[in-house]
């Protein structure tokens, strides 16, 4: 069996410990902390604005591998992976997180936001569906006093005043209750407070007691016919939590992801991180990766230093997954010179290097990265691998800025599953 | 600051704050912060309990106002466990700025009993002697009962099960092996618990290394100071951890030296440098040479090096990694290793932490705390075997088996057993 050591637990890192698992991979997966996903919506992008409002993200891909790119320009990832990358990554996800996420490469939700913006995404968590806007529909948005990330009256004024892309809006209202996440008796340990965690809220909604308390205080507030918007804290470990309350009120129910932490993020980082170990991945968390060695052209090992001593681990292929600059994967010192931070691989799109005064105008900036070939290993200025046995995936590739055209889960899922099974083949 | 709190605690104090190399260190990390809040969701304490209002909050963010003195004596509840430092994504070492903090919050007015349980020597050369007595003491209600009231141990907490021989008597007087060790020596450190409580997982382990074919070598030992380390007691702590490397470099210094204790090793290598800013060559050196024994195994298993001639072993276990093992940054050798028993499954926990963190669960005012953040480790462990479970520390140990009823072992517990040594 051979070892193939993946470097980054985010999104990428994850789907590809997974998938080289499923191949039959002896698989070892270094991080240094938790990946990005729990800071994240708990949802799937795969594309969501090209600049205007995409729809069908599928067909938004694919006409992004048609573009033209001019000379000296970065072409969006999706180019060289292809659309075939997209779909066959983002239903390896579907297939393995059944639980957590539906929804079709055809079409995208548009979902409330914690700002009461409405934002497009393809793949959402069955609690949120309920919220896909539609003209007319009658929304309740409930939050609570004592969780300041959530404030349900800005949520639905924002709704109210917002005309949706097939024309029409919503007809939102607000109810704010008192209601604690900790309920434990006075003075014990586990007595409430009044600042509490969305967290500490998911924990106490994966308890059924707490459900039906708080479907009794919530019903009878409630019109016939109304969906409830709710803040993303509908239970950590019990899927069907969601599903339940919305029983107990006898309305359809729907969750907003917060500001991190972020519930669903976390429900989706758990789920990757248990099926991998069930699988036998060996995670070492809370290493970084500092050096590593070559043998004629290869990638052998790479080392850590935990403590005093350093660790090497061998590996016939390794994957990187250390994100962007957001993730440390690339930095820029105060020169303003850019390095990929491990392997220190050529860089593309560093010309355009500085930020632009517009904030929310274009920053070519965090379009630097890798490129890949087709077994998304990187390649330098000749066309080459620079390592016959190193892939990249992930936010770490050149050409598109995840966060602005909200195509980073997209690429995430398409370049690990294609490195892992470029990986599988060329070891079988 | 009196000279003698001075002294006791280890604290350099200037008016510009702390002044010690470790906290130099961990408070350069502390800028890395990106307030994501992935600590706060990991951290078993702040789950159970409003009373610590989590490690983001009292570590980065209130260290930042701190002077020297402490801003939010909600550190208290912290257990130490290390999940937030393990977990963090940008290197901020949360869990160490922490254990400092709370040093010189707890330098003016350091409780009796810390300092006490500290003293995990002391309290195996006493009870041993007298262990029936000692044992029937610690299942003595009403002698608890006072114990909590005079001490504040509490009266439910689990103890040392005291032991009629210390594992030092042991390997002196047993039969010396007649074998050969054609793989050479290594050193064994034992450890306060391995040494006069755990004793068995001592012996487990010297009889597993001389059948793969080491010499092991136990040089005359004292303690690594953790407890006192975990508690505040910084001067103590480093002097009992420096005292310790010089007694396991007397045996050699180019051995590797391996041990059972998980959380011992752990402050060998790391945690005395990163927490307590201890910066001596005699520290470097031993932190170089030592490893886990499950560690140890296991890079033997990817060397080709180590025997799987293992019995067929139908069985289910449990496994908890303890936290102070997690921490030491090589994920869980042990889970590794018994895989490679035939027939055995072992199902990891995958629990952040057991409850106990050293000392924190003995005491009155953390009993509960503990309890509620071990209880679905206690869950699992019942669910998944009700008659064995395994985990690497030695007070980890005696939490599970007191809150769950089964008994818990040390990984080598298996690895003897299925070499047939037992």
């Amino acid at each position: 069996m051979s070892r193939v050591v993946v470097i980054g637990a985010g999104l990428a890192g994850l789907v590809a410990a997974n998938r080289l698992a499923d191949t039959g991979c002896d698989v070892v997966l270094l991080h240094q902390g938790l990946g990005g996903l729990q800071s994240g919506q708990g949802t799937i992008d795969i594309f969501g604005y090209n600049p205007g409002r995409v729809t069908n993200p599928i067909k938004a891909v694919a006409a992004e591998t048609r573009r033209r790119v001019p000379a000296g320009s970065l072409s969006h990832p999706y180019k060289a992976l292809g659309v075939k990358a997209v779909r066959v990554g983002v239903e390896y996800l579907k297939q393995v997180l059944p639980e957590l996420l539906v929804g079709s490469v055809e079409s995208n939700y548009q979902l409330p936001t914690a700002v009461g913006a409405i934002r497009p995404t393809c793949l959402a968590q069955p609690s949120m569906v309920a919220g896909d806007v539609a003209a007319d529909l009658e929304l309740a948005i409930v939050g609570f006093e004592q969780l300041k990330d959530f404030n349900p009256e800005l949520v639905a004024q924002n709704l109210n005043r917002t005309e949706l892309a097939g024309g029409g809006r919503v007809n939102a209202r607000h109810l704010l209750l008192e209601f604690r996440a900790r309920q434990g008796p006075l003075g014990s340990p586990r007595e409430g407070e009044l600042d509490s965690s969305a967290l500490s809220y998911a924990r106490a909604f994966d308890d059924r007691r707490y459900r039906v308390l708080f479907a009794k205080t919530l019903a009878p507030k409630l019109a016939q016919g109304e969906t409830v918007g709710l803040p993303a804290v509908l239970g950590l470990q019990d899927p069907n939590a969601w599903a339940d309350l919305a029983e107990l009120l006898g309305h359809a129910v729907f969750e907003i992801p917060l500001p991190p932490p972020s519930v669903p993020g976390i429900r989706l980082n758990q789920a990757l991180t248990a099926r991998a170990l069930s699988l036998g991945v060996r995670t070492v968390p809370g290493v970084r990766v500092l050096g590593f060695a070559v043998e004629a052209g290869r990638v052998v090992s790479v080392r850590t230093q935990p403590g005093v001593a350093t660790r090497d681990y061998r590996g016939a292929a390794f994957v990187l997954a250390t994100g962007g600059f957001e993730a440390g994967g690339l930095a820029m010192d105060s020169y303003g010179s850019i390095t990929e931070t491990l392997f220190e691989l050529p860089l593309v799109g560093l010309q355009n290097q500085s930020l632009q005064a517009d904030y929310w105008g274009d920053q070519p900036l965090f379009n630097c990265g890798l490129q890949v070939d087709a077994q998304l290993r990187p390649i330098g200025a000749s066309g080459e691998p620079v390592y016959a046995n190193l892939h990249a995936v992930g936010g770490i590739l050149a050409g598109s800025s995840g966060w602005r055209d909200k195509s980073g889960d997209g690429v995430a899922v398409a370049s690990a599953v294609a490195a892992a099974d470029a990986i599988a083949k060329e070891l079988a | 600051m009196s000279t003698d709190q001075q002294r006791e605690s280890g604290l350099i104090i200037t008016p510009e704050g702390l002044a010690f190399a470790g906290h130099q260190l961990s408070r350069a990390s502390l800028d890395a912060c990106i307030k994501c809040t992935i600590c706060e969701t990991q951290c078993p304490v702040a789950a159970v309990t409003p009373l610590f209002s989590g490690p983001k909050f009292v570590g980065p963010q209130a260290e930042r106002f701190r002077n020297g003195e402490s801003v939010d004596h909600s550190l208290d509840y912290c257990s130490s466990c290390g999940t937030c430092t393990l977990v963090c994504p940008e290197g901020v070492q949360i869990a160490e700025l922490n254990s400092q903090a709370r040093a010189v919050m707890k330098a003016k007015k350091m409780p009796l009993r810390d300092r006490l349980i500290g003293q995990t020597t002391l309290m195996g050369k006493v009870m041993t002697p007298v262990a029936p007595i000692a044992q029937a003491a610690l299942n003595n209600k009403p002698i608890r009962v006072a114990m909590e009231a005079m001490l504040g141990v509490h009266r439910d907490a689990p103890m040392p099960p005291p032991q009629s021989q210390s594992f030092e008597a042991w390997f002196r007087k047993r039969p010396r092996p007649t074998e050969p060790a054609p793989r050479g020596a290594v050193v064994f450190f034992h450890g306060c618990a391995g040494g006069y409580f755990e004793v068995e997982t001592s012996k487990q382990s010297v009889e597993v290394l001389e059948h793969l074919g080491f010499e092991v070598l136990v040089p005359k030992q004292g303690c690594c100071g953790l407890a006192q380390q975990s508690n505040g007691l910084f001067g103590g702590a480093t002097k009992s951890v420096l005292k310790l490397c010089d007694d396991l470099r007397s045996a050699g210094t180019d051995l590797t030296i391996i041990s059972a204790s998980g959380s011992c090793t752990g402050m060998l290598k790391h945690e005395a440098h990163e927490i307590m800013g201890v910066d001596d060559e005699r520290l470097r050196d031993v932190g170089t040479r030592i490893r886990d024994i499950m560690e140890f195994l296991l890079d033997l298993h990817e060397a080709g090096e180590l025997p799987t001639d293992f019995a067929q072993t139908e069985l289910t276990v449990p496994y908890h990694a303890p936290c102070q093992l997690k921490s030491q940054g090589m994920g869980k050798p042990a889970l590794e290793v018994l895989k490679l028993i035939p027939g055995l499954t072992v199902i990891d926990s995958n629990q952040a932490c057991c409850g106990i963190a050293g000392t924190y669960g003995l005491k009155k005012e953390k009993y509960e705390v503990a309890q509620a953040v071990g209880q679905p480790l206690f869950d699992m462990v019942k669910a998944t075997n009700s008659e064995l479970a395994l985990c690497d520390t030695e007070t980890c140990r005696w939490q599970i088996e007191k809150s769950s009823g089964v008994r818990t072992e040390h990984p080598i517990w298996m690895i003897h057993h299925a070499y047939g040594l037992s």
